[in-house]
């Protein structure tokens, strides 16, 4: 009985193996860098039945956290390069090498889709005795050590904004780590920090009810969700050399993959990030949708890098110069 | 805890060498504490560990002298009362499992495991074993993989293709 | 009225009706078997149920919530394997019942108790959220490490007779927990170079291996023994114990409401600090605690199930999690359409009396589905150890692979396992291990900020304290406890047995 199994099972792997021309013959798992309720999550999760749809094969979504994103990434490349294994990431990977958390990024993948792309914005309390850009530089000048900033850690989006402001005046204050930015928002509401920049889609609920306040939108022109807010370049027009920049989701595949699986997982995720009810969805949460793939997708993920890889080197936190992985000037 | 008797004021065989094993540790601990980022400031990343593992070397310092001072079990035998063959065995035979699971897979590895130790440990004939070990394997498997859909190892089974086969199968 | 309306709504539609059901029945089970979280479950819902109606997907999702919170005491009394981290304090009393053959009435108690704190939770959510949802956002770094640090105190409870055992224990969990990269400035701890361990050690990993493999390894020394006995005639608890208990489950269930409402806390620590509010009003229970006093049972399990309705206390009215699993609904709102924020009350009005109504439903559900269905539950203690032994071990092996699809979660859960057979044996208790990995990251982050807010000055950070009313009272509780127990360093050198 267990010989027929065997051979069973053998024939079974020897057919789907020879069969690509059928990808997907199987399951596709999605390894998502970030826990549960979190925005690469709640994105990766609400995109998942639209390819499913196209692809006519189930994702089996599975959130394997760690290091940044770093062990999800690590999962990913050990496997096989089959297009049944997908990493589902936000832009941390672009940081891994200079802050020396790991030798793969995404330029050692294959992009699949770049879904969206978010705009960081500043926030703070409302009792904060600031309102603009101006204001805040003006006051955090003349009380040094008085505001409290918070932030997310090295390479995080909280650290990239400070830096940039950093390269353009040089403030004194006192910055509070915390552990993501939802318990940071909390305390930006809670009045144990001052100000905080932060995703646009994780504020704009709080905002519109009047929890915290909108200081600055870092970009260069006002978005349509928040139209009275000033791009921070009106007070700082330093800081277009930068601009548009921000944090992205994206679903790669290791290097290596067949060109069939690798085109078929591209126009299901193109065509899901068209869907409608996606669109819809992005855009409420103040993202801006991307869908690129290809070409497209590794000039934006370059960009990505070079700008934020240079700036976090030369604010003084970075473990390796860019230059040492060949990452160029902005 | 509560599933043994009260401390009794004897030492048990190899309970004052484990407590010194527990020194040592804790010393290599605050040791390794240390080195995160010194005695710098009280709000830097080894403040936390370095008052964590002093406590614990600390606690085992007091723990180890109590334990020395306490008169020795009489007719207690390490290998008998503390550590019988059978805890041995079936230790190394969860380390077995848990080293060829991910290479084997979650099926055969699990099956061998659930079949020898059953039966090493229930003796029933090998038909009752093999069917007790067929039935929590595939109450198991359904549940882990089939409805929350945890991954397990697949080794050298094929399953997704098995499973996708049997979908169409079915469609 | 409309308040009624929505609140009946998931009472009165038989499909609501039907799919809370369900989502309770598969929670209980989600909530038994260790590894597999509530969290996990609720996130696995969110793809399943994409296409469906959200008030389908919110009846079914709430279910699996309050049921897989409850559930978690079941193998902690069985099996003493606690489901889930919130079962902890449940495993110290619920287990040395099972042992006596009171399996049957342990799980009835439990079950009422847990219903009683679940509707308190549920009370206090449907009159009171906005004032506390304000009041929870309003601890600072300082409440949050005083919080900390009051959880830290409970080694003292959990110590058994050795103290100084129970503090090594502690300092020890402590310490596990900080393995991996801080999670403020990504410094390496503890990691030795591996980058598995970035993540850190997963404390369900230290819980399935101190609390599952060690007892199932000692149970490997009696293999010859008869298996006890359960008495099953009695199930559902008598009125005259509920009677009795009932203060004390009422006081918890309020600790649990106010744990669980703040956003940096949830159902594990409250249910940990009920069981040291049982053992402190307690003063002349019938079986002493850790031997199977009910009061160490009542307690935790009251308490987290009415955290269920303090964590949705932020969520409902401000959009903030109160824990893990209230995030991941907040993520299945904003899927389907809702926007999960301090407006959804004035977008969406019939949300709160919905949730309010369905999470009745759900707890009356726990109730039915608790009380039925024990006497076939009690009999796993009664199945031969031959055949039970190597199962617990399967079963956490594939548990712990379950936290995080990760191998390496299976060999920390081994060592820890074989290191609390050692542990046990010599009498060091494993509890206070799983207390510190449960506390070290709330106590270590939040000193670390309340320090930096003071720009590094201890004396600032101590005038601040006192001067702020939450700090101050928070403070004066902990000196209060340290003092009313007796003197502790007098206990830490004479480890002698009282009894």
């Amino acid at each position: 009985m267990k010989k027929t199994t065997i051979t069973l099972l053998a024939a079974l792997s020897l057919t789907s193996t020879l069969s690509f021309a059928d990808y997907p013959t199987k399951d596709i798992q999605g390894m998502i860098q970030w826990g549960a309720g979190g925005s690469t999550d709640t994105v990766m999760r609400s995109i998942a039945p639209h390819v499913e749809k196209e692809l006519g094969a189930d994702l089996i979504l599975t959130n394997k956290t760690g290091g940044v994103g770093a062990i999800a990434t690590k999962y990913v490349n050990a496997k096989k390069a089959d297009g049944y294994t997908l990493l589902m990431g936000a832009e941390n990977p672009q940081m891994y090498k200079i802050l020396g958390l790991s030798n793969i990024d995404y330029s050692d993948m294959i992009a699949i889709n770049v879904l969206a792309r978010g705009t960081p914005i500043i926030v703070a309390n409302n009792d904060a005795p600031f309102n603009t850009m101006q204001e805040f530089i003006d006051y955090t000048k003349a009380n040094p050590g008085k505001v409290k900033i918070g932030s997310t850690g090295k390479g995080g989006l909280t650290s990239i904004v400070l830096a940039m402001l950093d390269s353009q005046v040089k403030l004194d204050y006192i910055s509070i780590p915390y552990n993501g930015d939802g318990p940071a928002l909390t305390a930006v509401q809670g009045g144990a920090i001052d100000v905080m920049p932060a995703v646009l889609g994780a504020t704009i609920e709080q905002i519109k009810a009047g929890r915290m306040k909108a200081i600055s939108l870092v970009d260069v022109k006002a978005n349509k969700l928040l139209p009275n807010v000033a791009p921070i370049t009106d007070a700082l027009p330093g800081m277009k050399s930068y601009l548009p920049w921000g944090p992205f989701f994206g679903v790669f595949v290791k290097k290596g993959t067949p060109d069939d699986a690798v085109e078929k997982l591209q126009a299901a995720f193109q065509k899901a990030a068209f869907n409608p009810d996606f669109v819809d969805l992005m855009q409420k949460r103040g993202f801006t949708i991307m869908n690129i793939s290809g070409e497209e997708a590794n000039y934006f993920l370059e960009a990505y890098r070079s700008t934020s890889s240079w700036l976090v080197h030369d604010a003084g936190f970075s473990k390796f110069s860019p230059e040492k992985f060949g990452i160029r000037k902005p | 805890m509560s599933s043994h008797p009260p401390l009794v004021q004897t030492r048990k065989p190899g309970e004052s060498s484990f407590c010194f094993l527990l020194v040592m540790g804790s010393l290599y601990l605050f040791w390794q504490a240390y080195k995160i980022s010194g005695f710098s400031e009280l709000s830097s990343p080894g403040a936390f560990p370095l008052a964590a593992s002093a406590t614990m070397v600390l606690a085992s310092c007091i723990v180890f002298i109590n334990t020395l001072k306490r008169p020795a079990a009489e007719g207690v035998r390490f290998v008998y009362h503390c550590f019988p063959p059978i805890v041995a065995t079936i230790m190394a035979l969860i380390l077995i499992y848990s080293v060829v699971l991910e290479s084997l897979g979650f099926i055969l590895s699990s099956f061998a495991f659930l079949f020898i130790t059953i039966q090493f440990l229930y003796r029933r004939s090998v038909l009752t074993t093999l069917s007790i070990t067929l039935l929590a394997l595939v109450v198991v498997y359904t549940v882990f993989r089939l409805v929350f859909q945890v991954v397990l190892p697949e080794g050298i089974v094929p399953e997704r293709e098995i499973l996708s086969s049997i979908k169409s199968l079915w469609r | 009225m409309d308040a009624l309306h929505y609140f009946a709504m998931s009472w009165l539609s038989p499909e609501l009706l039907a799919l809370t059901a369900l989502g309770t029945f598969l929670g209980i089970y989600v909530g038994a078997i260790p590894g597999l979280s509530v969290t996990m479950a609720v996130s696995i819902l969110i793809s399943f149920t994409f296409s469906w109606d959200v008030n389908y997907a919110l009846c079914l999702m709430v279910g699996v919530y309050m049921g897989g919170v409850y559930g978690g005491s079941r193998t902690a009394i069985l099996l003493n394997i606690p489901g889930a981290p919130s079962a902890i304090a449940t495993a110290l009393d619920g287990y040395p019942l099972a042992k006596k053959g009171l399996a049957g009435e342990a799980i009835g108690l439990s079950t009422v108790m847990s219903v009683v704190g679940g509707f308190v939770g549920i009370i206090v959510l449907a009159i009171a959220a906005p004032p506390i949802s304000e009041f929870a956002i309003t601890f600072q770094p300082r409440d949050y490490m005083l919080l900390g640090i009051l959880g830290i105190m409970l080694v003292g409870s959990l110590s058994g007779s050795s103290l100084a055992r129970g503090i090594f224990a502690g300092a020890l969990g402590l310490l596990i927990g900080t393995v991996g990269l801080d999670p403020m400035t990504a410094e390496e701890r503890f990691t030795f170079g591996v980058v598995e361990l970035w993540d850190g050690i997963n404390p369900v990993a230290v819980m399935i291996g101190m609390f599952g493999i060690s007892e199932a390894l000692h149970q490997l020394h009696h293999m010859n023994k008869a298996v006890v006995k359960q008495k099953i005639s009695r199930i559902i608890p008598k009125w005259s114990d509920v009677k009795k208990y009932m203060p004390l489950s009422l006081q918890t269930s309020f600790i649990g409401v106010i744990v669980g409402a703040l956003p940096g806390t949830g159902g594990d620590i409250a249910a940990l600090m009920a069981y040291d509010h049982a053992k402190r009003v307690t003063k002349n229970p019938k079986v002493p605690f850790g031997e199977g006093a009910k009061e160490g049972l009542i307690a935790p399990e009251a308490a987290n199930n009415a955290a269920v309705g303090g964590a949705y206390i932020p969520m409902l009215t401000l959009g903030i999690p109160g824990d893990a699993v209230t995030a991941v609904f907040i993520g299945a709102l904003f899927i389907h359409g809702l926007n999960p924020g301090p407006l959804l009350l004035i977008e969406q009005p019939h949300m709160f009396w919905f949730t309010v109504g369905n999470l009745t439903l759900a707890n009356i559900f726990v109730l039915i589905f608790g009380l039925t269905g024990i006497r076939l539950f009690s009999k796993i203690v009664e199945c031969p150890k031959g055949v039970l032994i190597p199962l617990i071990f399967l079963l956490s092996i594939v548990g712990a692979y379950a936290i995080n699809n990760a191998i390496t979660d299976i060999w920390w859960m081994l060592a820890f396992g074989v290191f609390g057979y050692f542990m046990r044996l010599y009498g060091f208790p494993v509890g206070p291990v799983i207390l510190g990995v449960i506390l070290s990251s709330l106590t270590d982050e939040n000193w670390r900020r309340a320090i930096l807010t003071e720009r590094g000055s201890v004396s600032d950070l101590f005038i601040n304290m006192l001067q702020s009313p939450l700090s101050a009272v928070l403070f004066s509780v902990i000196v209060l406890i340290l003092v009313s127990k007796t003197p502790i360093w007098k206990k830490v050198f004479k480890p002698k047995i009282k009894s």
